[in-house]
């Protein structure tokens, strides 16, 4: 079974006009990990937020293991680290995790020993109880991946999760996601990092101007960067 | 579940706004002192206005005949009159400049046979109804004196009676200011309520909650709700204030009426209303600055008209029709209703419905307005 079935998607945004997802389809077998990469604006942040359910609208589908969404069902398959760092600064960060396992309706003690084992995973146990406004960037990026890992999803949906991140904490978190993936998790990962794609990822789908452009396997491909080039072009896109 | 989730919402909003300082100060801390510091200002406003208040007099008796004497005595020995000693070289204009007396009056050699009148001088600032009560009672009490009646008061009280019944309009300094003020600051929710709920929508947290099995309506009410129970609190404490502490140092002491339990649904309502607009400018505003500004200037000037900064009461006609457009003014009023006039229910559930109006257009409206992610 695919963890993730994307077909045939057209997603428009209200008073925009041309789509940002034109007709685009992709899968992602159980256990995989595959990398979704794209220049700016070519769609992924939207094609994100439409596999989670918070945009609607679209034609054609997107299913989770089976399920189509949006079902609250499927929701709780899936573990999301956005790309902002999406926490809540005056909280700690167990209170952080307590409140997003909440959210995942977990029971008390559930929450309690994966807060646990999260921060140990992350390396932060030791800053459990400090307010996550006084972590440094990495902390924060390892504590975002942390709450998207306490419900222990089957399919983990990672937008750049090592953007403004040392060496240190990116190389630990890499570490970590090919534990979870030896462990059975599906990884759905968006990024700018052509290394860390081509390190972490068996399959590839580039995206541009919300159109599929490539689908395959990462190992068929030599040097990614100059492959994802060579693909979308080398000219700007600022929006 | 849901109940499970909607507890954790609430716990976090709470635990978040605990810990903002600035906001504590501004919700707590800003009506206490407001309370405090208009109740002062408008003490001297009520000093003219209640009855019951005394005039310090200064008695220049200078004719010094049995008759004077006699004027004089009975004017020091009035219960509306604190009698106050000359200072030594002090003219009339030094004793009002220095605050000495309120009125002066000179018993002029000759008074007795009729050939100079009493002279009564009144400090230039005293307000005018003052004057006139003054003036009719040393008036009366020179008619005494000449025609030899003992109490002209008693004589002709067969012939005028006073029937005035209990005031039921003004309300005290305390009264005024204590529910005014706490309006005023469960209002001033809407600043942080916007704020952290557009704050929320800036760095992501919002949509992260879309990606688990949560409802917009679970997320809804567990952003109104802390912040409706905040307000009830914020009640509370400011009734607490005005009751046990501003008591003390602001006269007359604070009276909440035969009915006071009439303030629980008077201030559910209002807390309704005050989130309804918190939602509404969460709504409406596009980043956290701006709703900021939104709430802040929504608040003062529902203030200004509703009755909050200058007293109903008081206000010019106009102004008393145009308060009606403020909810302030509804709420305010629903609390005045209760202290001053001891209202019924019945009295009071007209403007619980349209402070109740209220809340339902803001959250229509905001519903109809708002964008999630």
């Amino acid at each position: 079974m695919n963890a993730l079935d994307i077909s045939s998607v057209t997603f428009c945004y209200d008073g925009s006009p041309a789509p940002a997802l034109r007709d685009f389809s992709m899968a992602v077998a159980d256990g995989r990990t595959h990398a979704l990469l794209g220049p700016n604006g070519a769609g992924k942040s939207t094609l994100m937020r439409i596999i989670t359910g918070q945009l609607q609208g679209q034609t054609g589908g997107v299913s989770v293991y089976g399920l189509r969404m949006p079902d609250s069902k499927a929701l709780s398959f899936i573990g999301c680290a956005p790309q902002p760092i999406s926490l809540y600064p005056s909280l700690t960060a167990r209170e952080n995790l307590r409140f997003f396992g909440a959210m995942a309706g977990m029971s008390k003690d559930q929450i309690a020993s994966r807060s646990d084992w999260a921060l140990e995973k992350t390396g932060l146990a030791e800053s459990s109880e400090a307010a996550v406004a006084s972590f440094s960037g990495g902390m924060q990026r390892r504590l975002n991946l942390a709450a998207a890992l306490l419900h222990s999803p089957k399919l983990l949906l990672l937008d750049e999760p090592s953007a403004g991140v040392d060496p240190q904490s990116r190389n630990h978190m890499y570490d970590l996601l090919m534990e979870l993936n030896a462990g059975g998790v599906t990884i759905l990962l968006c990024t700018h990092m052509m290394e860390e794609a081509q390190r972490l990822c068996s399959g590839l789908t580039l995206l541009d101007r919300g159109e599929r452009i490539y689908d395959g396997r990462m190992s068929d491909i030599g040097n990614l960067e100059e492959f994802f080039l060579k693909k979308t072009g080398r000219g700007l896109r600022d929006l | 579940m849901i109940f499970k989730q909607l507890i954790e919402l609430v716990r976090k909003e709470m635990l978040v706004l605990v810990r903002d300082r600035q906001t504590i100060l501004l919700l707590f801390l800003m009506p206490v002192a407001l309370i405090f510091f208009m109740s002062l200002a408008l003490e001297g406003v009520w000093a003219d206005k209640l009855v019951g208040r005394k005039i310090s007099m200064v008695v220049d008796n200078q004719s010094r005949s049995y008759q004077a004497n006699l004027l004089a005595g009975k004017i020091k020995a009035h219960a509306l009159i604190v009698p106050v000693e000359r200072p030594a070289g002090a003219d009339v204009d030094r004793i009002f400049a220095e605050g000495t007396a309120q009125a002066v009056v000179t018993i002029p050699p000759g008074f007795e046979e009729g050939d100079r009148p009493v002279e009564i001088r009144f400090d230039p600032v005293m307000d005018a109804s003052y004057r006139i009560a003054a003036r009719s009672l040393i008036t009366s009490l020179a008619v005494e004196v000449v025609m030899g009646v003992d109490n002209l008061e008693a004589v002709v009280s067969g012939l005028v009676v006073e029937r005035s019944g209990p005031n039921r309009e003004l309300p005290t300094p305390l009264q005024q200011t204590v529910p005014a003020y706490a309006i005023f600051a469960m209002f001033f929710i809407a600043i942080p309520m916007s704020v952290g709920f557009l704050r929320e929508k800036k760095d992501g947290t919002l949509q992260r909650l879309f990606t688990y099995p949560v409802s917009a309506n679970l997320v809804t009410l567990g952003k109104i709700t802390p912040y409706f129970l905040i307000n009830v609190v914020q009640f509370v404490l400011m009734m607490l204030v005005g009751i046990f502490v501003m008591s003390r140092f602001i006269a007359p002491a604070f009276h909440a009426g035969a009915h006071p339990w009439h303030m629980l649904p008077v201030t559910l309502a209002v807390a309704a209303a005050t989130t309804g607009f918190g939602v509404l400018v969460a709504a409406t505003a596009k980043t956290p600055e701006q709703s900021s500004t939104l709430a802040a200037t929504g608040a003062i000037l529902m203030g200004v008209f509703g009755g909050i900064m200058v007293p109903h009461a008081v206000m010019p006609p106009v102004m008393k029709k145009l308060a009606m457009i403020s909810p302030m003014f509804w709420a305010h009023q629903a609390y005045l209703d209760i202290f001053l006039r001891d209202a019924a229910f019945g009295i009071i559930l007209p403007r619980l419905i349209i402070l109740t109006l209220f809340a339902i257009i803001c959250f229509y409206v905001a519903g109809r307005k708002v964008r999630w992610i």
